[in-house]
Protein backbone atom coordinates (compact mmCIF):
# COMPACT_ATOMS: atom_id res chain seq x y z
CA UNK A 1 0.00 0.00 0.00
CA UNK A 2 1.47 3.31 -1.08
CA UNK A 3 0.93 6.52 0.90
CA UNK A 4 -1.69 8.86 -0.55
CA UNK A 5 -0.37 11.92 -2.40
CA UNK A 6 -2.79 14.88 -2.30
CA UNK A 7 -0.87 17.18 -4.66
CA UNK A 8 -1.80 16.05 -8.13
CA UNK A 9 0.89 16.56 -10.80
CA UNK A 10 -0.09 18.16 -14.10
CA UNK A 11 0.32 14.83 -15.92
CA UNK A 12 -2.51 13.35 -13.85
CA UNK A 13 -4.67 16.44 -14.42
CA UNK A 14 -4.02 16.18 -18.16
CA UNK A 15 -4.91 12.48 -18.12
CA UNK A 16 -8.17 13.24 -16.36
CA UNK A 17 -9.02 15.87 -18.98
CA UNK A 18 -8.16 13.56 -21.88
CA UNK A 19 -10.21 10.76 -20.37
CA UNK A 20 -13.15 13.14 -19.92
CA UNK A 21 -13.36 13.19 -23.74
CA UNK A 22 -14.69 9.60 -23.40
CA UNK A 23 -17.46 10.69 -21.03
CA UNK A 24 -20.23 9.18 -23.15
CA UNK A 25 -18.42 6.06 -24.40
CA UNK A 26 -20.81 3.86 -22.41
CA UNK A 27 -23.81 6.16 -22.11
CA UNK A 28 -26.62 4.05 -20.71
CA UNK A 29 -30.26 4.82 -19.85
CA UNK A 30 -29.90 4.03 -16.12
CA UNK A 31 -26.69 5.70 -14.96
CA UNK A 32 -26.24 7.79 -18.16
CA UNK A 33 -22.67 9.19 -17.95
CA UNK A 34 -21.82 7.51 -14.63
CA UNK A 35 -19.29 5.10 -16.08
CA UNK A 36 -17.69 7.88 -18.15
CA UNK A 37 -17.28 10.17 -15.13
CA UNK A 38 -15.73 7.44 -12.98
CA UNK A 39 -13.42 6.55 -15.88
CA UNK A 40 -12.35 10.19 -16.27
CA UNK A 41 -11.50 10.88 -12.63
CA UNK A 42 -9.97 7.45 -11.94
CA UNK A 43 -6.30 8.53 -12.44
CA UNK A 44 -6.81 11.24 -9.79
CA UNK A 45 -8.50 8.80 -7.39
CA UNK A 46 -5.69 6.29 -7.92
CA UNK A 47 -3.20 8.96 -6.90
CA UNK A 48 -5.19 10.39 -3.99
CA UNK A 49 -6.22 7.15 -2.25
CA UNK A 50 -4.16 4.15 -1.36
CA UNK A 51 -5.47 0.94 -2.89
CA UNK A 52 -8.11 -0.69 -0.75
CA UNK A 53 -11.38 0.42 0.79
CA UNK A 54 -10.83 4.19 0.53
CA UNK A 55 -10.15 4.02 -3.22
CA UNK A 56 -13.04 1.62 -3.81
CA UNK A 57 -15.42 3.91 -1.96
CA UNK A 58 -14.17 6.90 -3.92
CA UNK A 59 -14.80 5.10 -7.23
CA UNK A 60 -18.22 3.88 -6.08
CA UNK A 61 -19.41 7.41 -5.25
CA UNK A 62 -18.83 8.34 -8.90
CA UNK A 63 -20.60 5.31 -10.30
CA UNK A 64 -24.02 6.67 -9.30
CA UNK A 65 -26.33 8.43 -11.78
CA UNK A 66 -24.68 11.34 -13.57
CA UNK A 67 -25.85 13.28 -16.60
CA UNK A 68 -24.98 16.67 -17.96
CA UNK A 69 -23.86 18.27 -21.20
CA UNK A 70 -20.71 16.44 -22.39
CA UNK A 71 -18.65 19.63 -22.94
CA UNK A 72 -19.74 21.47 -19.81
CA UNK A 73 -19.11 18.28 -17.86
CA UNK A 74 -15.44 19.33 -17.96
CA UNK A 75 -16.28 21.87 -15.23
CA UNK A 76 -17.79 19.15 -13.04
CA UNK A 77 -14.87 16.78 -13.72
CA UNK A 78 -12.48 19.55 -12.60
CA UNK A 79 -14.67 20.27 -9.58
CA UNK A 80 -14.77 16.59 -8.61
CA UNK A 81 -10.94 16.50 -8.63
CA UNK A 82 -10.92 19.73 -6.56
CA UNK A 83 -13.22 18.17 -3.93
CA UNK A 84 -11.53 14.76 -3.95
CA UNK A 85 -8.20 16.44 -3.15
CA UNK A 86 -9.81 18.06 -0.12
CA UNK A 87 -11.50 14.83 0.93
CA UNK A 88 -8.17 13.00 0.69
CA UNK A 89 -6.59 15.68 2.89
CA UNK A 90 -9.40 15.26 5.43
CA UNK A 91 -10.69 18.82 4.94
CA UNK A 92 -14.09 17.71 3.64
CA UNK A 93 -16.50 14.82 3.99
CA UNK A 94 -17.31 12.69 0.92
CA UNK A 95 -20.91 13.92 0.81
CA UNK A 96 -19.58 17.34 -0.36
CA UNK A 97 -18.51 16.00 -3.74
CA UNK A 98 -21.78 14.09 -4.17
CA UNK A 99 -23.76 17.26 -3.40
CA UNK A 100 -21.53 19.29 -5.75
CA UNK A 101 -22.31 16.97 -8.68
CA UNK A 102 -26.02 16.75 -7.88
CA UNK A 103 -26.34 20.52 -7.60
CA UNK A 104 -24.50 21.38 -10.80
CA UNK A 105 -25.29 18.70 -13.35
CA UNK A 106 -28.85 19.92 -14.09
CA UNK A 107 -28.19 23.66 -14.47
CA UNK A 108 -24.97 23.07 -16.42
CA UNK A 109 -26.78 20.62 -18.72
CA UNK A 110 -29.38 23.27 -19.51
CA UNK A 111 -26.67 25.86 -20.11
CA UNK A 112 -24.62 23.54 -22.34
CA UNK A 113 -27.62 22.30 -24.33
CA UNK A 114 -28.79 25.86 -24.91
CA UNK A 115 -25.42 27.24 -25.95
CA UNK A 116 -23.66 24.36 -27.73
CA UNK A 117 -26.43 22.15 -29.15
CA UNK A 118 -29.09 24.76 -29.87
CA UNK A 119 -26.92 27.78 -30.77
CA UNK A 120 -23.27 27.12 -31.67
CA UNK A 121 -23.92 23.90 -33.62
CA UNK A 122 -26.71 25.34 -35.82
CA UNK A 123 -24.75 28.58 -36.33
CA UNK A 124 -21.52 26.81 -37.30
CA UNK A 125 -23.45 24.39 -39.52
CA UNK A 126 -25.36 27.16 -41.28
CA UNK A 127 -22.21 29.28 -41.76
CA UNK A 128 -20.33 26.22 -43.06
CA UNK A 129 -23.13 25.34 -45.50
CA UNK A 130 -23.44 28.96 -46.63
CA UNK A 131 -19.71 29.04 -47.38
CA UNK A 132 -19.88 25.99 -49.68
CA UNK A 133 -20.89 28.06 -52.76
CA UNK A 134 -17.98 30.45 -52.06
CA UNK A 135 -15.20 28.17 -50.79
CA UNK A 136 -16.22 24.70 -52.00
CA UNK A 137 -14.32 22.01 -50.11
CA UNK A 138 -12.60 24.60 -47.86
CA UNK A 139 -15.93 25.37 -46.21
CA UNK A 140 -15.50 22.13 -44.25
CA UNK A 141 -12.23 23.06 -42.44
CA UNK A 142 -13.61 26.55 -41.84
CA UNK A 143 -16.67 24.99 -40.18
CA UNK A 144 -14.51 22.70 -38.04
CA UNK A 145 -12.15 25.48 -36.96
CA UNK A 146 -15.00 27.89 -36.16
CA UNK A 147 -16.83 25.31 -34.06
CA UNK A 148 -13.87 23.74 -32.31
CA UNK A 149 -12.13 26.97 -31.47
CA UNK A 150 -15.10 27.84 -29.26
CA UNK A 151 -15.73 24.26 -28.17
CA UNK A 152 -12.19 23.31 -27.13
CA UNK A 153 -11.32 26.66 -25.57
CA UNK A 154 -14.46 26.59 -23.44
CA UNK A 155 -13.96 22.94 -22.54
CA UNK A 156 -10.40 23.53 -21.33
CA UNK A 157 -11.41 26.74 -19.54
CA UNK A 158 -14.32 25.07 -17.77
CA UNK A 159 -12.09 22.21 -16.61
CA UNK A 160 -9.59 24.72 -15.25
CA UNK A 161 -12.34 26.68 -13.49
CA UNK A 162 -13.61 23.49 -11.86
CA UNK A 163 -10.09 22.52 -10.77
CA UNK A 164 -9.24 25.87 -9.26
CA UNK A 165 -12.57 27.22 -8.00
CA UNK A 166 -14.64 24.17 -7.02
CA UNK A 167 -18.14 25.34 -6.12
CA UNK A 168 -17.32 28.95 -6.99
CA UNK A 169 -17.13 28.03 -10.67
CA UNK A 170 -20.86 28.82 -10.91
CA UNK A 171 -20.17 32.57 -10.62
CA UNK A 172 -17.43 32.37 -13.24
CA UNK A 173 -19.68 30.46 -15.65
CA UNK A 174 -22.50 32.96 -15.07
CA UNK A 175 -20.13 35.82 -15.99
CA UNK A 176 -19.51 34.21 -19.39
CA UNK A 177 -23.13 35.16 -20.27
CA UNK A 178 -23.59 32.18 -22.57
CA UNK A 179 -27.39 32.54 -23.05
CA UNK A 180 -27.01 36.03 -24.59
CA UNK A 181 -24.17 34.88 -26.85
CA UNK A 182 -26.27 31.86 -27.85
CA UNK A 183 -29.17 34.10 -28.92
CA UNK A 184 -26.80 36.00 -31.23
CA UNK A 185 -25.50 32.77 -32.73
CA UNK A 186 -29.04 31.57 -33.44
CA UNK A 187 -29.68 34.79 -35.35
CA UNK A 188 -26.57 34.09 -37.45
CA UNK A 189 -27.92 30.60 -38.19
CA UNK A 190 -31.28 31.95 -39.40
CA UNK A 191 -29.60 34.65 -41.55
CA UNK A 192 -27.27 32.14 -43.21
CA UNK A 193 -30.02 29.58 -43.82
CA UNK A 194 -32.23 32.23 -45.46
CA UNK A 195 -29.34 33.51 -47.55
CA UNK A 196 -28.42 30.03 -48.71
CA UNK A 197 -32.04 29.23 -49.66
CA UNK A 198 -32.04 32.35 -51.84
CA UNK A 199 -28.67 31.54 -53.40
CA UNK A 200 -29.80 28.01 -54.27
CA UNK A 201 -33.03 29.30 -55.83
CA UNK A 202 -31.44 32.11 -57.85
CA UNK A 203 -28.50 30.05 -59.11
CA UNK A 204 -30.84 27.20 -60.02
CA UNK A 205 -33.00 29.63 -62.03
CA UNK A 206 -29.93 31.08 -63.71
CA UNK A 207 -28.50 27.67 -64.62
CA UNK A 208 -31.63 25.79 -65.68
CA UNK A 209 -34.19 28.42 -66.62
CA UNK A 210 -32.99 30.17 -69.76
CA UNK A 211 -35.79 32.60 -70.58
CA UNK A 212 -37.80 31.33 -67.60
CA UNK A 213 -34.98 31.93 -65.10
CA UNK A 214 -36.82 34.50 -62.94
CA UNK A 215 -39.90 32.29 -62.80
CA UNK A 216 -37.93 29.20 -61.81
CA UNK A 217 -35.95 31.07 -59.16
CA UNK A 218 -39.15 32.58 -57.75
CA UNK A 219 -40.80 29.14 -57.75
CA UNK A 220 -37.87 27.63 -55.88
CA UNK A 221 -37.94 30.45 -53.32
CA UNK A 222 -41.71 30.05 -52.92
CA UNK A 223 -41.13 26.36 -52.27
CA UNK A 224 -38.72 27.33 -49.48
CA UNK A 225 -41.23 29.74 -47.91
CA UNK A 226 -44.03 27.16 -48.16
CA UNK A 227 -41.75 24.56 -46.53
CA UNK A 228 -41.02 26.94 -43.65
CA UNK A 229 -44.74 27.39 -43.05
CA UNK A 230 -45.49 23.66 -43.32
CA UNK A 231 -42.68 22.68 -40.93
CA UNK A 232 -43.80 25.38 -38.47
CA UNK A 233 -47.24 23.73 -38.55
CA UNK A 234 -45.69 20.41 -37.55
CA UNK A 235 -45.79 18.75 -40.98
CA UNK A 236 -42.92 16.20 -40.81
CA UNK A 237 -39.68 17.36 -42.45
CA UNK A 238 -39.51 14.20 -44.56
CA UNK A 239 -42.99 14.78 -46.02
CA UNK A 240 -42.03 18.34 -46.99
CA UNK A 241 -38.73 17.21 -48.55
CA UNK A 242 -40.32 14.42 -50.63
CA UNK A 243 -43.18 16.71 -51.71
CA UNK A 244 -40.65 19.27 -52.93
CA UNK A 245 -38.71 16.56 -54.78
CA UNK A 246 -41.90 15.32 -56.49
CA UNK A 247 -42.97 18.85 -57.49
CA UNK A 248 -39.54 19.84 -58.79
CA UNK A 249 -39.08 16.46 -60.46
CA UNK A 250 -42.38 16.81 -62.29
CA UNK A 251 -41.49 20.37 -63.32
CA UNK A 252 -38.09 19.24 -64.57
CA UNK A 253 -39.59 16.35 -66.51
CA UNK A 254 -42.42 18.22 -68.21
CA UNK A 255 -41.34 21.86 -68.57
CA UNK B 1 -21.69 -3.67 -63.04
CA UNK B 2 -18.61 -4.47 -60.99
CA UNK B 3 -18.35 -3.77 -57.28
CA UNK B 4 -15.16 -2.07 -56.06
CA UNK B 5 -14.73 -3.66 -52.66
CA UNK B 6 -12.00 -1.27 -51.54
CA UNK B 7 -14.50 1.59 -51.80
CA UNK B 8 -17.10 -0.39 -49.86
CA UNK B 9 -14.54 -1.12 -47.11
CA UNK B 10 -13.33 2.50 -46.99
CA UNK B 11 -16.92 3.71 -46.67
CA UNK B 12 -17.44 1.28 -43.78
CA UNK B 13 -14.31 2.36 -41.90
CA UNK B 14 -15.19 6.07 -42.16
CA UNK B 15 -18.84 5.37 -41.30
CA UNK B 16 -17.72 3.48 -38.19
CA UNK B 17 -15.20 6.12 -37.08
CA UNK B 18 -17.61 9.05 -37.28
CA UNK B 19 -20.28 6.99 -35.52
CA UNK B 20 -17.90 6.70 -32.55
CA UNK B 21 -17.02 10.40 -32.72
CA UNK B 22 -20.70 11.37 -32.80
CA UNK B 23 -21.43 10.49 -29.19
CA UNK B 24 -18.81 8.28 -27.56
CA UNK B 25 -15.63 10.30 -28.05
CA UNK B 26 -14.70 13.99 -28.47
CA UNK B 27 -17.74 15.27 -30.40
CA UNK B 28 -15.70 17.74 -32.42
CA UNK B 29 -18.38 17.68 -35.15
CA UNK B 30 -16.48 15.42 -37.55
CA UNK B 31 -19.74 13.49 -37.55
CA UNK B 32 -21.84 16.44 -38.80
CA UNK B 33 -23.31 15.72 -42.26
CA UNK B 34 -21.27 18.47 -43.96
CA UNK B 35 -17.98 16.98 -42.72
CA UNK B 36 -18.84 13.27 -42.71
CA UNK B 37 -20.29 13.33 -46.23
CA UNK B 38 -17.52 15.50 -47.73
CA UNK B 39 -14.76 13.30 -46.31
CA UNK B 40 -16.67 10.28 -47.60
CA UNK B 41 -16.63 11.96 -51.02
CA UNK B 42 -12.87 12.48 -50.70
CA UNK B 43 -12.32 8.83 -49.78
CA UNK B 44 -14.44 7.59 -52.67
CA UNK B 45 -12.80 10.05 -55.07
CA UNK B 46 -16.08 11.91 -55.59
CA UNK B 47 -15.88 15.22 -53.72
CA UNK B 48 -18.79 16.91 -55.58
CA UNK B 49 -21.24 14.19 -54.46
CA UNK B 50 -19.98 14.37 -50.88
CA UNK B 51 -20.25 18.14 -50.79
CA UNK B 52 -23.67 18.21 -52.50
CA UNK B 53 -25.15 15.58 -50.19
CA UNK B 54 -23.40 17.02 -47.11
CA UNK B 55 -24.72 20.52 -47.75
CA UNK B 56 -28.30 19.32 -48.12
CA UNK B 57 -28.25 17.01 -45.09
CA UNK B 58 -26.43 19.55 -42.89
CA UNK B 59 -29.32 21.94 -43.49
CA UNK B 60 -31.99 19.26 -43.17
CA UNK B 61 -30.71 18.09 -39.78
CA UNK B 62 -29.51 21.49 -38.50
CA UNK B 63 -32.09 21.81 -35.73
CA UNK B 64 -31.79 18.28 -34.31
CA UNK B 65 -30.09 17.90 -30.93
CA UNK B 66 -29.38 15.14 -28.46
CA UNK B 67 -31.02 16.57 -25.35
CA UNK B 68 -30.94 14.42 -22.21
CA UNK B 69 -32.21 10.91 -22.86
CA UNK B 70 -34.11 11.90 -26.03
CA UNK B 71 -32.65 10.38 -29.17
CA UNK B 72 -32.72 12.43 -32.37
CA UNK B 73 -32.44 10.87 -35.80
CA UNK B 74 -28.93 9.68 -36.57
CA UNK B 75 -27.86 12.45 -38.97
CA UNK B 76 -24.36 10.96 -39.21
CA UNK B 77 -25.56 7.61 -40.54
CA UNK B 78 -27.89 9.41 -42.96
CA UNK B 79 -24.91 11.44 -44.23
CA UNK B 80 -22.37 8.63 -44.50
CA UNK B 81 -24.88 6.21 -46.04
CA UNK B 82 -26.20 8.73 -48.58
CA UNK B 83 -22.80 10.08 -49.60
CA UNK B 84 -21.33 6.56 -49.84
CA UNK B 85 -24.19 5.50 -52.10
CA UNK B 86 -23.85 8.67 -54.21
CA UNK B 87 -20.11 8.02 -54.53
CA UNK B 88 -20.54 4.42 -55.65
CA UNK B 89 -23.34 5.33 -58.11
CA UNK B 90 -20.96 7.87 -59.68
CA UNK B 91 -18.16 5.30 -59.73
CA UNK B 92 -20.36 2.66 -61.33
CA UNK B 93 -21.70 5.10 -63.94
CA UNK B 94 -18.17 5.87 -65.12
CA UNK B 95 -19.23 9.46 -65.78
CA UNK B 96 -18.98 12.46 -63.49
CA UNK B 97 -21.08 13.29 -60.47
CA UNK B 98 -24.42 14.99 -61.23
CA UNK B 99 -27.24 16.55 -59.18
CA UNK B 100 -29.49 13.71 -60.44
CA UNK B 101 -27.23 11.21 -58.64
CA UNK B 102 -27.27 13.29 -55.45
CA UNK B 103 -31.07 13.48 -55.57
CA UNK B 104 -31.45 9.75 -56.15
CA UNK B 105 -29.09 8.96 -53.26
CA UNK B 106 -30.87 11.40 -50.92
CA UNK B 107 -34.32 10.08 -51.81
CA UNK B 108 -33.23 6.47 -51.31
CA UNK B 109 -31.02 6.77 -48.23
CA UNK B 110 -32.04 9.78 -46.13
CA UNK B 111 -34.29 7.43 -44.16
CA UNK B 112 -31.15 5.83 -42.70
CA UNK B 113 -31.36 8.58 -40.07
CA UNK B 114 -34.37 6.76 -38.63
CA UNK B 115 -32.69 3.36 -38.91
CA UNK B 116 -29.77 4.87 -36.99
CA UNK B 117 -32.03 6.10 -34.22
CA UNK B 118 -33.45 2.58 -33.82
CA UNK B 119 -29.90 1.16 -33.73
CA UNK B 120 -28.88 3.78 -31.14
CA UNK B 121 -31.72 2.62 -28.90
CA UNK B 122 -30.72 -1.04 -29.28
CA UNK B 123 -27.07 -0.27 -28.48
CA UNK B 124 -28.12 1.41 -25.24
CA UNK B 125 -29.05 -2.07 -23.98
CA UNK B 126 -25.46 -3.19 -24.47
CA UNK B 127 -24.13 -0.13 -22.63
CA UNK B 128 -26.52 -0.81 -19.76
CA UNK B 129 -25.00 -4.31 -19.48
CA UNK B 130 -21.51 -2.79 -19.37
CA UNK B 131 -22.59 -0.42 -16.60
CA UNK B 132 -23.91 -3.35 -14.55
CA UNK B 133 -20.64 -5.23 -15.08
CA UNK B 134 -18.67 -2.15 -14.01
CA UNK B 135 -20.70 -1.85 -10.82
CA UNK B 136 -20.24 -5.55 -10.05
CA UNK B 137 -16.47 -5.29 -10.66
CA UNK B 138 -16.23 -2.21 -8.42
CA UNK B 139 -18.14 -4.04 -5.69
CA UNK B 140 -15.72 -6.94 -6.02
CA UNK B 141 -12.77 -4.55 -5.70
CA UNK B 142 -11.55 -4.95 -9.30
CA UNK B 143 -11.45 -1.23 -10.15
CA UNK B 144 -9.31 -1.50 -13.28
CA UNK B 145 -11.80 -3.91 -14.84
CA UNK B 146 -14.67 -1.66 -13.80
CA UNK B 147 -13.11 1.34 -15.52
CA UNK B 148 -12.24 -0.60 -18.65
CA UNK B 149 -15.95 -1.27 -19.27
CA UNK B 150 -16.34 2.36 -20.33
CA UNK B 151 -14.20 1.88 -23.42
CA UNK B 152 -15.95 -1.33 -24.44
CA UNK B 153 -19.03 0.77 -25.16
CA UNK B 154 -17.47 2.14 -28.35
CA UNK B 155 -16.83 -0.89 -30.52
CA UNK B 156 -20.47 -1.80 -31.25
CA UNK B 157 -21.00 1.70 -32.66
CA UNK B 158 -18.01 1.29 -34.94
CA UNK B 159 -19.09 -2.15 -36.15
CA UNK B 160 -22.84 -1.56 -36.52
CA UNK B 161 -22.61 1.80 -38.31
CA UNK B 162 -19.58 0.72 -40.31
CA UNK B 163 -21.48 -2.30 -41.64
CA UNK B 164 -24.61 -0.24 -42.36
CA UNK B 165 -22.56 2.36 -44.28
CA UNK B 166 -20.79 -0.38 -46.24
CA UNK B 167 -24.14 -1.91 -47.17
CA UNK B 168 -25.36 1.45 -48.47
CA UNK B 169 -22.16 1.89 -50.49
CA UNK B 170 -22.76 -1.58 -51.92
CA UNK B 171 -26.40 -0.69 -52.67
CA UNK B 172 -25.11 2.27 -54.69
CA UNK B 173 -23.52 -0.12 -57.20
CA UNK B 174 -26.89 -1.86 -57.62
CA UNK B 175 -28.83 1.43 -57.88
CA UNK B 176 -26.73 2.72 -60.77
CA UNK B 177 -28.36 0.51 -63.46
CA UNK B 178 -31.71 1.94 -62.30
CA UNK B 179 -30.46 5.43 -63.17
CA UNK B 180 -29.16 4.21 -66.54
CA UNK B 181 -32.57 2.80 -67.48
CA UNK B 182 -34.49 5.94 -66.55
CA UNK B 183 -35.87 8.01 -69.44
CA UNK B 184 -33.99 11.32 -69.90
CA UNK B 185 -36.99 13.36 -68.71
CA UNK B 186 -36.92 11.55 -65.37
CA UNK B 187 -33.19 12.15 -64.99
CA UNK B 188 -33.83 15.83 -65.71
CA UNK B 189 -36.56 15.78 -63.06
CA UNK B 190 -34.12 14.31 -60.56
CA UNK B 191 -31.57 16.98 -61.45
CA UNK B 192 -34.18 19.67 -60.72
CA UNK B 193 -35.13 17.98 -57.48
CA UNK B 194 -31.72 18.65 -55.90
CA UNK B 195 -31.86 22.48 -55.74
CA UNK B 196 -35.52 22.26 -54.73
CA UNK B 197 -34.72 19.87 -51.88
CA UNK B 198 -31.72 21.97 -50.85
CA UNK B 199 -33.93 25.10 -50.75
CA UNK B 200 -36.45 23.22 -48.64
CA UNK B 201 -33.66 21.97 -46.37
CA UNK B 202 -32.44 25.57 -45.96
CA UNK B 203 -35.96 26.64 -44.98
CA UNK B 204 -36.12 23.75 -42.49
CA UNK B 205 -32.72 24.92 -41.18
CA UNK B 206 -34.01 28.46 -40.68
CA UNK B 207 -36.94 27.01 -38.77
CA UNK B 208 -34.59 24.76 -36.77
CA UNK B 209 -32.20 27.60 -35.93
CA UNK B 210 -34.24 28.27 -32.75
CA UNK B 211 -33.72 32.02 -33.36
CA UNK B 212 -36.31 34.27 -31.76
CA UNK B 213 -37.36 36.00 -34.96
CA UNK B 214 -36.16 33.33 -37.36
CA UNK B 215 -38.56 34.19 -40.24
CA UNK B 216 -37.45 37.84 -40.16
CA UNK B 217 -33.73 37.05 -40.14
CA UNK B 218 -34.10 34.33 -42.77
CA UNK B 219 -36.02 36.76 -45.00
CA UNK B 220 -33.33 39.41 -44.48
CA UNK B 221 -30.60 36.93 -45.43
CA UNK B 222 -32.57 35.80 -48.48
CA UNK B 223 -33.23 39.37 -49.62
CA UNK B 224 -29.58 40.39 -49.26
CA UNK B 225 -28.34 37.37 -51.21
CA UNK B 226 -30.99 37.70 -53.93
CA UNK B 227 -30.18 41.37 -54.54
CA UNK B 228 -26.42 40.65 -54.61
CA UNK B 229 -26.64 37.64 -56.96
CA UNK B 230 -29.11 39.35 -59.33
CA UNK B 231 -26.88 42.45 -59.38
CA UNK B 232 -23.83 40.39 -60.37
CA UNK B 233 -25.80 38.38 -62.96
CA UNK B 234 -27.08 41.58 -64.58
CA UNK B 235 -23.58 43.06 -64.59
CA UNK B 236 -22.23 39.92 -66.28
CA UNK B 237 -24.81 40.19 -69.03
CA UNK B 238 -24.39 43.91 -69.67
Amino acid sequence: MSAPDTALPWTVLLRVFMRSLFLQASWNPKGMQNLGLAYAVFPALERLYASGTAREEAVRRHLVFFNTHPYVAAAIVGGVVFHEERIARGEETPDKVVAFKAALMGPLAALGDGFFWLSLKPAAGAVGAALVPLLGLWAVPVFLVFYNLVHMLLRVRLYWLGLTLGDRLVEAVARANLPARGARLRTVAALCAGGLAAWLAVSFGANAGGAHAPLLAAGCLALGVASYVLVSRRVPNYVVLYLAAILAGAAGAFL
Amino acid sequence: MSVVWVQVALAGVWGGLVAVERKAFLQAMLSRPLVAATVMGLLLNDVPSGLGVGLLLELFFLGTANLGAALPENDTLAATATSAAAGTITLASGAGSTPAIWSLAVLLFIGMGRVGRRADRLLEGYSARLARMALASAEAGDLTRAMRQNLWGMWPHFVVYGVLTSLCALAGFFAEPMLQEMPPMMVRGLAWAWPAMASVAAAIAAQGSHARRAPLYAALGAAAVTVTVVFFLLQERS
